[in-house]
């Protein structure tokens, strides 16, 4: 599988037409409107295809998908707790495994799919996923980032970006929102030397729909870590869910790469930056921002965009 | 409803579905390049060769894309004679593109690494499926790209390998190559979609507020004649500028 990713972003118009029209993932959820990370989750859906299990860990995704006595999903889901979806996940493979071997069913080409938000990957869950990663279990763990613990009313997590406002990290007086800066999440799941890392956006779908499809097809772990926006929790307009991710990766807020084999890729490469401004002005959670913050943050995110742009350079050589 | 058997399993069908499309739905693998459920199936690449028995007692090999199901038909995908045609199709196809990594990995599911035959092209992709010409024809509308040429010169090509009038740079075929043999970039302004045999060069419209290249002037021009109510002024901003 080595289909150009680099011009995924380019396709428009008639493409939709030519993408299988299977949904496993179907609507009448519960998200909220303009919800960006349920469009991410349909995608990943219909990416993965029928032949699959899905283990979600708790948070919004699982909420809005299974409200008793209803179920979105109409492959095997499974909701497992915020820390161990990458845990179960292995289980279910390893079980499938031995009975493959066991000759109890056919072959174990079953595709094992463990998801979680960013508080469930990034906080509570990573000692999980990082033993499943170091196991070497072949399945695909997708991580659904949209920066704070929205489920339960906008917290911050450690994926909240520098100067969020939210309700843990409120902007007043003294502090300016979030004080910490975004945790990289790839870079520690590609430590574990697994052979697929990426970073998603459904602002591109065709882009995301492929890092999928490659995440699954490789023998081993993979992760895939997807921006989503979130209007409620970002204060935005619902209807600019897809275009703030744009923005995002035009910015330079959130670069869009993946690591294959320790080789990293700039998928949607930005030669020149759009202004920050741009990205941070539609959303309300940054709007206490001054001129000088919104320079400090931009000067790290291009600085953070280089090193990986130095990294991609040094080693296609 | 119809009752088919696969692999020694009854399955339900719908009247006319295909064979492949009951497989598919009850994840019984056949391995194919030239199948997609957006145009209509054609047969070409005969990687999905299956056996069939029929009530009246006819036992044949067919392509699962095309084989409509029947009442009482008894299908097999993985015995000795499927696997034996299958391995020599896979053989064909490696001598036909030796440069392609999708037709290499399919081949290597059927334990087939080298080919006996003569290697007909080396670098080629190309495995003539005609997904690209029938999508542009079924889903596009376009007919820019057809086959020309017989036998062992049949390519993919614009008319007359030179004029690309009714391409409109949609880049539906490079989506749906199955073996990427047709690819396309955007840089300095320019859509170069690049077929085995020819080049084709777009000039991209850019955007009054930021200045990005985002869309070929052609499709433009395209969507303003056939969508009557559509003005110049909807394409002044590209996406990401869009209010």
């Amino acid at each position: 599988m080595e289909k150009m990713t680099n011009n995924m972003q380019n396709y428009n118009v008639f493409v939709p037409r030519i993408v299988d029209n299977d949904e496993p993932y179907s609507s009448g959820h519960r998200g909220c409107v303009g919800c960006g990370e349920v469009l991410a989750m349909r995608l990943v859906a219909k990416a993965i295809g029928r032949n699959a299990v899905v283990c979600a860990s708790t948070g919004c995704m699982e909420i809005i998908s299974s409200q008793f006595p209803y179920n979105s999903w109409k492959i095997p889901w499974i909701h497992t707790l915020f820390e161990n979806s990458a845990a179960v996940a292995s289980g279910i493979e390893a079980a499938y495994k031995v009975m493959a071997r066991k000759g109890k069913i056919p072959s174990a080409d079953i595709s094992v799919v463990a998801m979680g938000g960013d508080g469930g990957t990034f906080d509570i869950g990573l000692q999980a996923l990082s033993g499943a990663l170091e196991r070497g279990h072949d399945f695909l763990y997708v991580c659904y980032d949209n920066e704070a613990y929205m489920n339960t009313g906008v917290q911050r997590s450690s994926a909240t970006p520098f100067g969020a406002s939210t309700s843990t990290s409120p902007a007043g007086k003294r502090r300016s929102g979030q004080h910490a800066w975004k945790k990289n999440m790839p870079s520690i799941a590609a430590a574990h030397n697994i052979p697929y890392v990426a970073t998603a956006c459904p602002s591109y779908p065709y882009d995301l729909m492929e890092k999928v499809k490659k995440g699954l097809a490789v023998k081993g772990p993979a992760y895939i870590q997807i921006y989503s926006s979130c209007p409620t929790g970002w204060k935005c307009d619902s209807a600019d869910a897809v275009k703030v991710g744009r923005l995002a990766v035009e910015t330079g807020a959130y670069p869009m790469y993946e690591i294959v084999n320790g080789q990293v890729n700039i998928t949607i490469p930005t030669p020149e930056f759009r202004p920050l401004k741009e990205y941070l002005e539609i959303q309300r959670r940054f709007r206490h921002l001054t001129e000088e913050d919104i320079a400090v943050i931009e000067e790290r995110l291009h600085k953070e965009y280089r090193e990986l742009e130095e990294k991609s350079k040094c080693q296609n050589k | 409803m119809i009752t088919v058997n696969i692999n020694g399993k009854d399955y339900s069908a719908e009247k006319d579905e295909t064979v492949l499309a009951v497989a598919k739905r009850n994840f019984i693998y056949i391995p194919t390049f030239c199948h997609n459920e957006a145009v209509a199936d054609y047969g070409s690449c005969r990687i999905c060769m299956v056996e069939i028995w029929t009530k009246k007692g006819k036992n044949k090999l067919v392509t699962a894309c095309l084989f409509p199901v029947e009442d009482g038909l008894k299908v097999e995908t993985n015995n000795e004679r499927v696997l034996f045609i299958r391995k020599n199709i896979a053989e064909l196809l490696l001598a036909k593109c030796p440069a392609s990594a999708e037709v290499a990995e399919i081949a290597a599911q059927l334990g087939v690494y080298e080919t006996k035959y003569r290697i007909e092209k080396d670098g080629n992709k190309c495995i003539l499926c005609a997904l690209c010409t029938r999508v542009c024809d079924e889903v596009v509308g376009r007919k820019a790209i057809s086959l020309v040429n017989r036998g062992i010169n049949r390519e993919v090509a614009i008319p007359f390998y030179d004029n690309a009038a009714a391409c409109i740079a949609c880049g539906s075929c490079v989506y749906i190559c199955p073996t990427n043999a047709i690819t396309m970039t955007d840089k300095d302004g320019i859509r170069t979609i690049t077929m085995p045999n020819c080049e084709m060069k777009f000039a991209l419209r850019k955007c009054n507020s930021c200045g990005r290249e985002w869309i070929p002037e052609k499709q433009v021009k395209y969507f303003l004649s056939s969508a009557p109510g559509l003005t110049i002024e909807e394409f002044d901003l590209c996406q990401s500028c869009r209010k």
